[in-house]
């Protein structure tokens, strides 16, 4: 099996699912729907695999990019957009990923979604998310390309507004939709103007014009490459929740708790990574677009780590965490490292994926309630979520051994070994490390540390908490629990097979995904994607002293923050004592910057003054007023009053309308006629 | 048997045959507009997309005084657009059959009233005379008139005084439009030359070009009214609300795409230094039709009335396509009025099913939750809004991505850049507009149920119809794309666009064979140019210089590169600029 038949089964398995869970509707019963949909996704990841051994079975020297295409798209004006695949280590990673972390979470889903009343609709729409995702990444063109990054943005919001009867989730819905939007047309702007330089849409036609296209000075055609890229970065930023276009993101937790740990922690949100990843040859020849790409992900890092640190919504947290660590990577592969960040993306998904199924398992045991202020003492209740908490919060922090300490690591090394102005990225970066340890570990104590709460006792007592009636973590608003989860049933990772071995399996793989890239000992990943992917392109290796120098300063800086976090909230919360001196005091101290960080920098405000406002304003002047008052009435007044009287004249003559426009309509013909013939 | 008169003809006979069915006239109209759509296949399969130019031609003298011709062709431009029509008419008619207040009220009638509606959308679409077409075009607007007055939503009087306030309009448009059209035979026929309106003739013959500008204003001022466009929608608001729901799924849906197809392939080949002359206001209208309308479809609370605005915003896209003069914006201009015309047949339909669920409200404040028992309605619903968003991967986003390239390259990139917030807001209005029916707490008047089966067909069939076409949206694209070249050619050159780029090789060619086949299209350029004793260069199209040999920019003077019809000096001309 040649690896572009095996690539193009791995895009049509969750399609089938799709199409096979849609088709069955209602008529699914018990789980079967569940295993469908975890089965088709679990065969996709054995055709992964084996497109992957048929990779590597080919000669590494050049024959490690295949691109294949079905039937002809789209063309028109001399550009034809073919159905096409591109099947290379990039893309093969990316469908590891994805497919591998999305059977796990289809399994945890299968137990923790029991109950729902939507089951089968759940596992079609992801599946269908599957699909898209596997669509982003293997598109062999632009438009495909964009095509699966609008349905990814589709299937985003049917999941975030799985529960659609709540009014919080249709709008976090389509918000997460309509910001999407913006950055597709960024994308297709983009394209466009590639396009007009290029004459192609094709990835490998495009990267091979771009030498000759772009880098000659003086033509003009670089700027419009920066541009270019800069409306293409639009895109990535609004589908990777970076600064401005990134406050869909938290709101998106409204959605089921497996679909933020798949789509909005671990695959979706690093589609902005993979589309800078993969349109690397053209980064290097704009290095305007780099500098904006990293400056970027340096700010969203850091200011989503000062947001992390203040909410009290476990899921919001990890949300703002997920922004955060995304930053990192935006900014990796922005400025040039892009193994590092591919490397980041991957450790990302394994831990981060796991924090959310681990706070799934919370959440449930609180029977829906999200606050941290609410939870209290859970590590006895809750073992084995405790532990992946604890192993997922290692990983996080960037503690060594585990997987995230050698990815952030690497980004932060190959930086360091550029030096210059990229020292700013560095010092930004360790800033952002040392956030990450406090906000991570903060929620640890917070949740699993001191007394038990009551809902914490309940489950030590070998009862499962059920709140008496249900309402929206957001709003506090009475819910109708018909359409959806915490129904009457509902499971934590303790007692569910299925939900300990998806989290398990990430377990293991965030503790040792650090094997991936061991700097000089040990580098598969970078040794697979160099050739032909990035090539002698992007940050040449630093230097061992920055190696090792960096990995010092980074464990220093992890186990620093996880140490403010247990001076803070640990050892309280350990004393048994309600709220810190250390915590309450610097609020007062700085109540300004408390304040903004609470309120997330005021971006939801911002964009709603500027944006929102101004444009529901309009629509109500144009609608209340100038459709009906000067389209309606004084453009057309004058002419309607001349109908009526028009009318009541043809009336009277008793010729009926059909007469009276034939009438009119000959006697003009004949009197413009007359006129021209006149003339002629 | 393939002749054009049955296709064209056919309907007005089923109608009449109908008439006669009396009680039961639905059961002739149901399978004679299956028929027709089916014939309309047939022709769609036999167009031969290589040959190009005119297909099937039927020419008989009409009004020979007056250079009337009855002639028809199937063209590379209108065979999708056919059997948009067919497709259409036949939603509407099997729609309508299900409806019981039709059944009740002279039914015969009104199958007749849309036989002939049908029919003048048809001849207007293959009228290869420009009279004709005119003809057509006026016809249209009878039926429909009728067809409201009599069969329609709302209060008898408040029906007649906006289907009034609609034809008037209209009408105004249709008499500037008839006399521009006089002026342009009239004015193209040489001295002493037989007078003729055939495209082909007066595409040959060239319009003076003194004359062209005020004429297209005309053709322009009636097709946006039918569009409609801003700010000349003063119509819409009530004829919308005055059409029973199938009707205007028609309406809304097919007829006005025969403006759109007016542009394409009646103003650009005739009137290219018109064109030229005037897009940039056209052009301009339509951003603002985009933006204001789209803007107040999600304002609007009334269902119906978002479709409306909606409807005003596409075909600003769609306009904005034909005016590229550009290969690629008018054929992407063509697949989205397919593309159109499609999602809004199940849209009309769905209005009508959420209001049947709502207490007969179209009101979004009396909606919501729709989908609790009607899982597999909501899905339907969920691909024509996306289909309405033009997401990608839909149809409609390759016919807006060939459109926002062709005003990109053949009108500014600012251009491009400010019609595609359109492309955001209308994320916008169509989300809303599911989330507010479909979403949310059960509203106040919803009874929410499943689909009936009649529903789900009706729903069902243009769904896969649209999923079918995103899969892959070239089946029009190939068919259109040479005579879409073909017919911006002229106003290309004329707009001195010497790169008509690497296709305008065979953009000429093309128009070379259309003028064989005595199309429109035709080399205008060489018409005109060749009166005045200027020879053409054969590769570029372009007059050539008798001191150099070189061919000119007609614009510029300057000489230009015979091989590539780019300018010798290699700068790019943007055509934006006049």
């Amino acid at each position: 099996m040649s690896p572009t038949f095996t690539a193009w089964t791995v895009l049509a398995l969750p399609l089938a699912g799709t199409i096979l869970l849609a088709l069955g509707g209602r008529g699914w019963r018990g789980v079967g729907a569940g295993i469908v949909g975890t089965a088709t996704i679990a065969l996709a990841f054995v055709f992964s695999v084996l497109t992957l051994i048929g990779l590597l079975d080919r000669d590494a020297e050049g024959g490690r990019q295949i691109a294949s295409s079905l039937w002809t798209y789209a063309s028109s004006g001399g550009v034809e957009v073919r159905m096409e695949i591109l099947v290379d280590p990039l893309s093969v990673i990316m469908l590891l990923v994805v497919t591998g972390v999305s059977t796990l979470i289809h399994l945890y889903s299968l137990a923790y979604m029991r109950g729902d009343e939507g089951y089968p609709r759940f596992f079609a729409y992801l599946n269908f998310f599957v699909f898209s995702m596997l669509l982003l990444v293997l598109a062999g063109n632009f438009f495909l390309l964009i095509a699966g990054w609008a349905f990814v943005g589709a299937a985003s919001y049917m999941l975030i507004s799985y529960w659609y009867r709540r009014t919080t989730a249709t709008a976090a819905g389509i918000k997460a939709f309509v910001i999407n939007v913006v950055g597709d047309v960024g994308l297709v702007l983009g394209a466009i103007l590639l396009l007009r330089h290029t004459g192609t849409v094709d990835f490998l036609e495009t990267f091979a014009a771009a030498e000759d296209t772009f880098a000659g000075s003086g033509s003009g055609s670089e700027g419009s490459l920066t541009v270019a890229l800069l409306l293409l970065m639009i895109g990535a930023f609004a589908k990777s929740a970076q600064l401005p276009l990134h406050t869909w993101l938290a709101d998106a937790m409204e959605g089921p708790t497996p679909v933020s740990s798949l789509i909005h922690a671990a695959t979706m949100v690093t589609a902005g990574v993979y589309l800078i990843a993969r349109l690397n040859p053209l980064m290097e020849l704009a290095p305007t677009a780099q500098v904006v790409g990293a400056v970027i992900g340096l700010l969203t890092l850091l200011v989503a780590g000062t947001i992390g640190l203040t909410q009290t919504d476990l899921k919001r947290v990890i949300a703002y965490s997920t922004m955060s660590q995304i930053g990192y990577m935006i900014m990796a592969v922005s400025a040039g490292a892009y193994v590092a960040g591919m490397f980041h993306l991957t450790t990302h998904a394994f831990f981060k994926a796991m924090l959310f199924m681990a706070a799934g398992s919370l959440i449930a045991a609180m029977a829906g309630e999200q606050s941290l202020d609410r939870m209290r003492g859970f590590r006895k209740a809750m073992p084995f979520t405790y532990g992946a908490f604890v192993i997922g919060g290692l990983a996080l922090a960037g503690v060594p051994p585990f997987s995230g300490f050698f990815s952030k690591d690497e980004i932060l090394a190959a930086m360091a070994g550029e030096g210059g102005w990229m020292w700013i990225l560095v010092i930004g970066g360790y800033l952002g490390a040392f956030l990450t340890a406090i906000y991570t570990w903060r929620m640890i104590f917070r949740a699993f540390w001191g007394p038990p709460c009551p809902e914490a006792q309940e489950l030590e007592d070998g009862r499962l908490y059920h709140a008496p009636d249900h309402r929206n973590p957001a709003t506090g608003e009475l819910e109708d629990t018909h359409v959806g989860f915490p129904g009457p049933e509902h499971h934590i990772a303790e007692r569910a097979l299925p939900m300990r071995i998806a989290m398990g399996g990430l377990a293991v793989l965030a503790s040792v995904g650090g094997l991936l890239g061991i700097p000089k000992v040990l580098t598969p990943m970078e040794d697979f994607l160099l050739d032909p992917v990035f090539a002698e392109r992007g940050l040449h290796h630093p230097s061992d002293t920055i190696i090792v120098v960096g990995m010092v300063v980074g464990t220093l800086i992890a186990v620093a923050g996880i140490y403010v976090a247990y001076v803070i909230w640990g050892r309280p919360a350990q004393e048994g004592r309600e709220s810190t001196a250390i915590s309450s005091g610097w609020q007062e101290r700085f109540p300004r910057l408390h304040r903004l960080f609470v309120n997330k920098w005021w971006f939801d405000e911002l964009i709603h003054a500027t944006i929102v406002a101004p444009a529901r304003w309009l629509g109500r002047f144009f609608h209340d007023t100038f459709d009906r008052l000067v389209v309606g009435a004084g453009l057309v007044g004058g002419t309607t009053g001349t109908v009526r009287g028009a009318s009541a004249l043809v009336r009277r003559m008793q010729s009926g309308y059909l007469r009276g426009y034939s009438a009119v309509l000959l006697a003009g013909l004949a009197a413009v006629l007359v006129y021209f013939l006149a003339q002629s | 048997m393939l002749h054009l008169s049955i296709l064209l003809w056919l309907p007005v006979v089923v109608g009449l045959l109908g008439l006669a069915a009396g009680r039961h006239a639905r059961l002739v109209a149901v399978p004679g507009s299956l028929a027709i759509l089916a014939l309309s296949v047939a022709f769609l399969l036999d167009f031969d997309r290589d040959a190009g130019g005119l297909q099937r031609v039927t020419s008989d003298e009409w009004i020979g005084a007056l250079g009337v011709d009855y002639s028809l062709a199937t063209t590379g431009l209108n065979v999708w657009l056919l059997l948009l029509t067919t497709v259409g008419f036949a939603f509407a008619i099997v729609w309508s059959a299900t409806q019981d207040r039709v059944q009740d009220d002279r039914p015969g009638a009104y199958y007749l009233l849309l036989g002939i509606g049908q029919t003048s959308v048809l001849g207007a679409f293959l009228a290869q005379d420009l009279l004709l077409f005119v003809g057509f075009f006026d016809l249209m607007l009878i039926p429909f008139f009728f067809l409201a007055i009599g069969w329609g939503d709302g209060e008898r009087q408040q029906r007649v005084s906006a289907v009034l306030k609609m034809v008037v309009y209209t009408l105004v448009g249709s008499l500037l439009m008839l006399i521009a059209a006089v002026a342009a035979g009239v004015l193209a026929t040489p001295q002493g030359g037989e007078i003729s309106f055939a495209l082909a003739d007066i595409a040959e013959r060239g319009v003076p070009e003194g004359s062209q500008g005020w004429i297209f204003a005309c053709f322009a001022a009636a097709f946006l009214v039918k569009m409609p466009a801003f700010p000349i929608h003063g119509w819409v608001r009530d004829g919308y609300k005055s059409m029973s729901l199938p009707v205007l799924a028609v309406f809304s849906g097919v007829l006005s795409k025969v403006a759109a197809y007016g542009f394409i392939a009646l103003a650009l080949p005739l009137l290219p230094e018109g064109v030229v002359d005037l897009r940039l206001v056209v052009l301009v209208v339509a951003v603002i039709s985009i933006l204001y309308a789209s803007v107040v479809a999600f304002t609007t609370t009334d269902i119906r009335l978002v479709l409306a605005y909606s409807s005003i915003a596409q075909l600003g896209f769609i306009t904005i396509g034909a005016l590229t003069l550009r290969e690629d914006g008018a054929a992407g201009a063509i697949l989205h009025s397919v593309n159109h015309g499609l999602v809004t047949l199940p849209a009309m339909l769905v209005v009508a099913i959420l209001a049947a669920r709502a207490g007969g409200s179209e009101d979004l404040r009396d909606m919501g939750g729709v989908a609790f028992r009607a899982p597999i309605f909501a899905a339907l619903f969920i691909v024509v809004t996306y289909a309405l968003l033009a997401m990608p991967g839909s149809a409609n986003f390759a016919g807006e991505f060939y459109i926002l390239r062709g005003a990109w390259e053949g009108v500014a990139p600012g251009f491009a850049i400010v019609a595609s917030l359109g492309v955001v807001l209308a994320s916008v209005y169509a989300l809303r507009l599911f989330i507010r029916t479909t979403h949310n707490r059960v509203g106040p008047k919803v009874d929410s149920r499943e689909l009936s089966p009649s529903e789900l067909g009706l729903l069902a069939v243009p769904v896969l119809v649209i999923v079918a076409l995103a899969l892959q949206p070239d089946v029009v694209l190939r068919d259109t794309d040479r005579a879409a070249g073909a017919a911006a050619h002229a106003a290309a050159i004329a707009d001195g666009r010497t790169g008509v780029r690497d296709e305008g090789a065979s953009a000429t060619t093309a128009a070379g064979g259309a003028t064989a086949g005595g199309a429109a299209g035709a080399g205008t350029a060489a018409g005109a140019a060749g009166a005045g004793g200027i020879e053409i260069d054969p590769t570029t199209g372009l007059p050539i210089d008798p001191t150099t040999g070189m061919p000119v920019d007609p614009s510029s003077g300057m000489p230009v590169d015979p091989t590539t019809g780019a300018p010798t000096d290699d700068l790019p001309t943007d055509g934006a600029g006049r």
